[in-house]
């Protein structure tokens, strides 16, 4: 390629004016003429038997076209969930709206549509609903229990999954180790919770034969094709749109039954039928997510190395399997990467996956490796304290050598990484000796500062590979770019990477402008309608760099071989001795001799060109990419007031390595935003249930958001290791934060905690919680 | 809208007519609200429960201001009514009848963005830009009185608004830079 112009600079995001001015068009913008409202009456029960439902006096009320229930989508197939590749998994069904019971609070029971979403809201409150309570199942490991009520009683059991793994012989290594350490952790679930909620408008065009969905997803075209199967129609017939989307973390590659009824009602009523969740639904029932109960223990040698890992992993999937990825994402995603950053071969993990009468689990940004990191380091801040060894010290023991490939004992290839570089750089920005002076300073004076580290390896790019890493095994992916040279040598680029604030209407485009040597501005990136991009799976798992990128590059390559051509035969040239650069294709050695490039572009559409070229001066094609891995680690420094319990983030600081960096400032957004986010999943966003399945969090006054003022200023720095594999050296790096950032905060607490002797066996941790800390690990030093 | 549509409904009663069936009780009626938007007179048919936040979206047209929650607790849904920071989810529009309201789509001058606003681009102040619009009417009305806030100030005012994709990182220095900038120029705050 090209020397890179636009590759690696702080390009500013050419999506940020219409966004700024109030102009960008999210779902809930959108309203087609004759738009009727939907509103979804939800269960206010966990587990309970649906006796009947009465809907007469809805429709009775002035405005509302129609109350559905379970009963009237009772031929519409269900939605069947499962990964055929994995023999241990069973298959899980879920209608539309239920029929025969509720499973969790905040399941849709019933649909009202009206002209207005007031008179929908006004009818829901005239459904009557007869429920006959059942025991409710709220615990992950009591789910698990031989006379456990069943959730799904076609399944025989309450366990979707159990997974075995085991690589070298951990069991004979912890039999003969020194030490060996063990630590249970249950992190707590929390939620994506993007500002903007789900939702869904439906336009079926019987006449035509069309059918058109609005809808706020991260994978429109992943969303056409489950909707096709789910409705019988040929996929070409429907067509997703995506508006601008306020956020999505991975909770919006989840296909959600909302997303499939509000067609199916537009289809009934022949008008387009809207639906938006509110803050509630969004809450209750969208999806929650990273609640694992883990058990992770380390065998070492005297001297700290570590020997074997085994770790026990069983995610609470919630009443229902998130469509189509399972309640696998989190344990699983956990499980393979118990080792990490750390070079150790003997290692086994048990992966259960139960169902409980609790909000299905979904992804959510780092997916499983954020609880499966929390586990792993607080367990190796356990061992360092017993063993008397220094935090980082331990880690750089047992790093994985930098820069070399390695192959992990749960299968993973890494492409060579800064790993210990970047601990040492973090460990040096953040003043670590001097943070340790002024922390025992401060304890004198009954202040409690604590630091925490935790240095993680970050899969990029989800594909074929790393989803077999990741025990997703034996499906190929799709995921393909467009790349068109107009006339006049402006550039469309037309992208189903869906976009979700990560900005690739710019980081597309500097790819593609460096790769055809044209002006950035010249570039337009087109999303957001199957009918308008080619397929791809979407944008999800730190992938649109890698993946996007690399498909653009890809595409852009054979757009510049056919302008090559193009140039040389203006030039009268070999295209062997031209190039591209500067915008000009030029002979080789006599830069004066030269075309532009937008003389190239129109010479494809009006000529002169070589009789035997196809001149389309188009391209579309995909990368599946090798496996890459991105590095990072963070460090969090807290004080906690040991009186109130209130933890207060002081630094949050990061040195990652993505490889090559399209764009730093979208890569620090990233990453700060992911750490904004970790505050909030170990310090405030609880999703409580009491023990009845009550869901005690429906509110922001519930669930807290960290604010302006909980989260400090991030800093953040880069290494630049260029993977060797990929196309164009890009890594991905989008979950990072989420996924080493709850792990550096939890450690931070449990070291300002340690003169208390207390142990984090959980998240979240509210001032009550880090109260009930302090005094239990007071009581344990009394007794002991 | 009722930030509870999705809970259970209180089962209904027995009497046939309640209110909202079958008629609309003459206390329902919709009437017209007439008001200044951005500076231009505006008018627009509301129910007495219509919530401002629908009826600039909606009735007027105005998308800009978004609604993250309507429990008054994201500030997506901020506006100006004369000149008072205001959660427009929050605010019923027959109270703003006869006000001036701000929203997001007056700040910039045409097509030219408001140093604000350019400073939001510049420190990369937003991603996917649900929560901006908020964040600028909120910023607004701290530089109008504030016009050189300190970090804390920037971090406190803003405390109302929720973003879930920045880390407030780039909005704070984005807010701090705009302080900046105006302050250079001469610039009124808001
Ligand atoms: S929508 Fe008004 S405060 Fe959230
Ligand atoms: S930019 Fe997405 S919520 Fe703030």
């Amino acid at each position: 390629m090209t020397a890179a112009r636009y590759v690696g600079a702080r390009v500013l995001r050419v999506e940020d004016p219409a966004f700024l001015m109030g102009r960008a068009h999210y779902l809930d913008d959108i309203t087609p003429p004759g738009t009727l409202h939907a509103a979804f009456l939800r269960s206010p029960h966990a587990h309970a038997r649906l006796v009947s439902i009465d809907t007469s006096r809805a429709l009775m009320l002035e405005g509302v076209h129609a109350a559905v229930t379970g009963h009237d989508l009772r031929d519409e197939p269900p939605f069947t969930t499962t990964i055929p590749t994995r023999p241990e998994c069973k298959t899980g069904t879920r209608r539309l709206l239920t029929i025969d019971k509720v499973r969790h609070v905040g399941e849709p029971v019933a649909v009202v549509v009206a002209r207005n979403r007031y008179i929908a809201e006004d009818a829901l409150d005239l459904i009557h609903v007869e429920y006959e309570l059942l025991a409710a199942v709220m615990d992950p490991e009591a789910a698990l229990a031989p006379d456990a009520p069943l959730i799904h009683e076609e399944l025989g059991d309450n366990d979707f999954a159990t997974i075995r793994f085991s690589a070298g012989d951990p069991d004979a290594v912890f039999a003969r180790a020194p030490h060996t350490f063990a630590k249970r952790f249950h992190f707590g679930r929390t939620h994506a919770a993007p500002l903007e909620g789900r939702g869904v408008i439906g336009d079926w065009d019987a006449v035509s034969g069309r059918v058109t969905v609005w809808t706020s997803t991260q994978m429109p075209h992943l969303v056409r094709g489950l909707l096709a199967g789910q409705f019988g129609l040929p996929e070409n017939r429907l067509r997703v749109i995506c508006p601008a989307v306020g956020g999505g973390f991975g909770l919006k590659v989840t296909l959600f039954v909302e997303e499939a009824i509000i067609p199916l009602l537009s289809r009934q009523l022949a008008r387009p039928v809207k639906w938006v969740e509110d803050r509630y639904e969004a809450l209750a029932a969208s999806g929650h997510s990273k609640e694992v109960v883990m058990e992770v223990e380390v065998a070492t040698a005297a001297d700290g190395r570590f020997l074997a890992l085994r770790g026990s992993y069983i995610g609470d999937g919630g009443a229902y399997l998130a469509h189509p990825w399972t309640s696998l994402i989190d344990p699983l995603c956990a499980a393979s990467f118990l080792p990490s950053f750390y070079d150790v071969q003997d290692v086994s993990y048990i992966v259960r996956t139960p169902f409980t009468n609790k909000c299905p689990a979904v992804a959510y940004r780092g997916v499983g490796w954020t609880s499966g990191q929390v586990a792993r380091e607080a367990l190796i801040d356990d061992v360092a304290r017993e063993l008397g060894i220094d935090p980082v010290e331990i880690r750089l023991r047992n790093a994985i050598p930098d820069g070399e490939p390695y192959l992990t004992a749960t299968g993973a290839s890494y492409d060579g990484g800064s790993f210990s570089e970047s601990m040492r750089r973090a460990a040096e920005l953040v003043g670590y000796d001097q943070l340790r002076v002024r922390q025992a300073a401060l304890r004198r004076e009954g202040r409690y500062l604590g630091i925490g580290v935790s240095p993680f390896v970050e899969q990029g790019g989800w594909a074929a590979r790393i989803a077999a890493v990741n025990g997703f095994p034996g499906f190929a992916y799709l995921d393909s770019v467009g790349v068109t040279m107009e006339p006049d040598g402006t550039v469309t680029v037309a992208s189903g990477f869906q976009a979700n604030g990560q900005g690739h209407e710019t980081t597309l485009a500097q790819v593609v402008a460096d790769e055809l040597s044209v002006p950035f501005e010249s570039i337009r990136v087109v999303q957001g309608d199957t009918d308008a991009v080619p397929y791809a799976t979407g944008s999800y798992g730190s992938r649109t760099a890698v993946v996007g990128g690399g498909a653009a590059m890809r595409a852009a390559g054979d757009v510049r071989t056919k302008l090559l051509r193009l140039g040389a035969h203006l030039l009268e040239a070999s295209p062997d001795d031209v190039e591209l650069a500067d915008g000009h294709i030029r002979v080789k050695g006599s830069p004066a001799q030269a075309v532009t490039v937008k003389q190239a572009a129109a010479a494809a559409y009006f000529g002169p060109r070589p009789d035997d070229l196809d001149p389309a001066l188009s391209a579309t094609r995909s990368y599946d990419p090798p496996e890459t891995y991105s590095n990072a680690c963070i460090v969090a420094v807290v004080e906690v007031d040991a009186q109130t319990g209130k933890v207060v983030v002081e630094r949050l600081l990061a040195v990652e390595d993505c490889g090559t960096i399209v764009n730093p400032l979208v890569v620090d957004g990233q990453v700060s935003g992911a750490l904004a986010q970790a505050v909030g999943a170990v310090l405030y966003e609880g999703l409580p249930y009491d023990t009845d399945g009550q869901f005690r969090a429906g509110s922001l006054a519930d669930f807290l958001y960290p604010q302006a003022t909980e989260v400090p200023a991030i800093e953040v720095s880069h290494l630049e290791t260029p993977s060797p594999v990929t196309e164009g050296g890009f890594k991905g790096m989008g979950e990072g934060g989420l996924i080493g950032g709850p792990a550096a905060i939890v450690n931070a607490i449990a070291d300002a905690l340690a003169p208390f002797g207390a142990r984090i066996e959980r998240t979240p941790l509210r001032p009550c919680d880090v109260l009930e800390l302090i005094e239990r690990g007071g009581e344990r030093d009394r007794a002991s | 809208m009722d930030d509870q549509s999705g809970t259970a409904p209180v089962a209904a009663g027995t009497t046939p007519v309640v209110p909202g069936i079958g008629h609309a009780p003459a206390v329902w009626a919709a009437g017209l609200v007439r008001l200044r938007v951005n500076g231009e007179p505006r008018s627009g048919v509301a129910e007495p429960r219509t919530l401002l936040s629908d009826f600039l979206r909606h009735e007027l047209g105005l998308t800009g201001t978004h609604v993250g929650c309507e429990q008054g607790a994201c500030g997506s849904c901020a506006v100006l009514v004369d000149g008072e920071l205001t959660l427009s989810c929050l605010a019923l529009a027959v109270q703003a009848d006869g006000c001036a309201v701000e929203t997001v789509e007056g700040i910039a001058h045409g097509s030219r963005l408001h140093p604000l606003q350019q400073a939001f681009q510049l420190k990369h102040g937003l991603q996917c830009g649900f929560c901006t619009p908020g964040m600028l009417v909120a910023a607004r009305a701290l530089l109008a009185a504030t016009p050189d806030p300190s970090e804390q100030q920037v971090r406190e005012h803003l405390s109302g608004n929720v973003c879930r994709c920045t880390g407030y990182t780039g909005i704070v220095d984005a807010v701090l830079e705009a302080a900046r900038a105006l302050r250079e120029s001469g610039e009124p705050g808001a």
